[in-house]
């Protein structure tokens, strides 16, 4: 996760109004969902990739370190699809094609769907993209809270990471038991702490004159409608040359 | 003689609980001025600062803002905020903005500012404190001694008479330090007052104008920085060593000498002759 935060905050596109990070994205898990698997997901796999690594300039290496949390889930789980349980006569556990084709077709849709969300989320921070939920109606309240959990995730895993390092040093964690017992330990004190730094929080916002609205200056990137379409156009290639593959090896 | 800009009078003040965390509590902040307030960890600075923004209601005595006393409804609170401008200990407690940039601009725009003043305070306040190069990093990727600086950006941004600082220096390294005063003495040299807790007697003995000695839960004595430190019994009191600095211009005769450098200097020319 703080590879990721790292990556969003720092690539080439940080400063590229997130629409134009975000709505191709989002066409291409579309038509990653709704077009055959076989010829669209290599293609919006290897879109999504060139983006990220030539084009956001994030190392080839974090793409595919992402990828491969989500890659291994897949790949333990695809092969069950091609097997069938039979419960009459007896049991039987049976091999199918069908099946197998549902495995391959399974597993490149959700690997190249997984890559389009991995595109965005490591070319765009997260609070670049809350913002817009405004837009879209959810209330400020909603939009406000995202945001301070978002920042307030930091704080609170640096916590918790000292406070494990410090258990262990006091061998907090020699046996399981122990560990358990821990674990406990440092999820009450973080709790107690959370509640402490939000009493702090308020008296610092109301320091700076907070009146139950936490506005601040909404970020200058303009978005580039040339750029926009550019996007646009190469993600309805990409549809395009899929459906025309499909029909011929139809 | 002129009116103080803040004067606070026989204040009171018990925690949810009755605990009493101020008693007769009374300070004078005058125009211009670099106010430590100084005591040991655990006395009560904290809570005292809090009163000096408004954010804690004393349940007895007064605050006065210039002539007036200090009202808690809401547009006095407003008005009251805009003019002491309060810095807590911890930067997380203070930062809650994604980016140092917006969070720098939360102030002015309570304050009721449009987005461009207030893009050209937050360039102000950064520039102040020379981080303007940290505008478009992320809040939680900041180190500490940065962290210190944004949040006090923050407050600045609202271009407060009076910046009240909790503790500055905690948790900085002597360069962190050094970077802080160079920044708070630009402030004070442009007419800001400055007012800051600390439990550093050579801190303020080398940089504040006027001393309170804080005790529990009151201003033992507020004065003039050398008179008020050179007063042993009173620091003991305090539970709090004279300043090192002192003790040695003491012991040199003549006017008595401030500055480190003048100390050293002296004592050298003194030993070698």
């Amino acid at each position: 996760m703080q590879a990721i935060d790292h990556h969003a905050w720092t690539n080439r596109w940080r400063n590229r109004h997130p629409v134009e990070k975000l709505l191709p994205a989002l066409t291409l898990l579309a038509l990653t969902l709704a077009l055959p698997p076989l010829t669209i997901g290599p293609l919006v796999l290897a879109a999504t990739l060139l983006a990220t690594v030539r084009g956001a300039g994030i190392p080839l290496k974090t793409v595919l370190s992402v990828l491969a949390a989500p890659a291994a889930f897949l790949l333990a789980g695809a092969p069950f699809l091609a097997i069938s349980v039979r419960f009459h006569d007896g049991f039987s556990v049976q091999f199918s094609p069908d099946g197998l084709r549902l495995a391959v077709d399974t597993m490149v849709r959700a690997l190249a769907a997984t890559s389009c969300l991995t595109a965005l989320i490591l070319t765009t921070p997260l609070t670049d993209l809350v913002p817009l939920l405004r837009r879209v109606g959810v209330p400020t309240g909603i939009v406000e809270l995202i945001l301070l959990i978002y920042r307030l995730i930091f704080v609170f895993a640096e916590r918790a990471l000292t406070g494990r390092q410090a258990q262990a040093a006091r061998l907090g964690y020699s046996s399981v038991p122990r560990g358990i017992r821990s674990a406990g330990w440092l999820a009450g004190a973080l709790f107690q702490r959370a509640l402490e730094r939000a009493q702090r929080l308020e008296l610092g916002l109301t320091a700076r004159g907070y009146a139950g609205e936490l506005r601040v200056l909404p970020s200058e990137c303009a978005l580039s409608w040339s750029r926009l379409a550019l996007s646009m156009t190469l993600v309805g290639l990409i549809g395009l040359t899929s459906s025309l593959l499909a029909r011929g090896l139809a | 003689m002129t009116v103080p800009l803040l004067t606070v009078r026989g204040v009171d003040y018990a925690y949810p609980g009755g605990v009493m965390a101020l008693r007769n509590l009374n300070l004078t902040v005058e125009k211009g001025q670099k106010l430590a307030i100084l005591g040991p960890n655990g006395s009560g600075k904290t809570t005292l600062l809090l009163h000096l923004n408004g954010a804690f209601q004393p349940t007895c005595g007064e605050i006065r803002l210039e002539d007036r006393p200090a009202g808690y409804d809401r547009r006095s609170l407003t008005d009251w905020r805009r003019r002491v401008g309060l810095v807590l200990q911890e930067p997380d407690d203070q930062l809650f903005a994604a980016t140092v940039g917006q969070d720098v601009s939360f102030g002015p725009l309570n304050l009721g500012l449009t987005a461009v003043e207030t893009r050209e305070r937050v360039g102000e306040a950064l520039a102040a404190l020379r981080i303007d190069h940290l505008a478009d990093r992320a809040t939680h990727t900041l180190s500490f001694g940065q962290k210190k600086r944004v949040a006090m950006a923050g407050v600045l941004a609202m271009r407060p008479e009076i910046l009240a600082l909790d503790e500055p220096t905690a948790g900085l390294d002597s360069h962190g330090v050094a970077h802080l005063l160079d920044a708070l003495q630009r402030l004070h040299e442009a007419g800001t007052t400055l007012v800051f807790s600390t439990h550093d007697v050579e801190l303020a003995y080398a940089w504040a104008d006027q001393a309170a000695i804080f005790q529990d839960g009151t201003v033992l004595r507020q004065g003039e920085t050398t008179a008020v430190l050179a007063d042993r019994d009173l620091l003991q009191q305090a539970r709090l060593r004279p300043p090192l600095l002192l003790e040695l211009a003491q012991l040199l005769p003549g006017p008595l000498l401030r500055s480190r450098e003048a100390v050293l200097a002296q004592l050298q020319e003194r030993l070698q002759g």
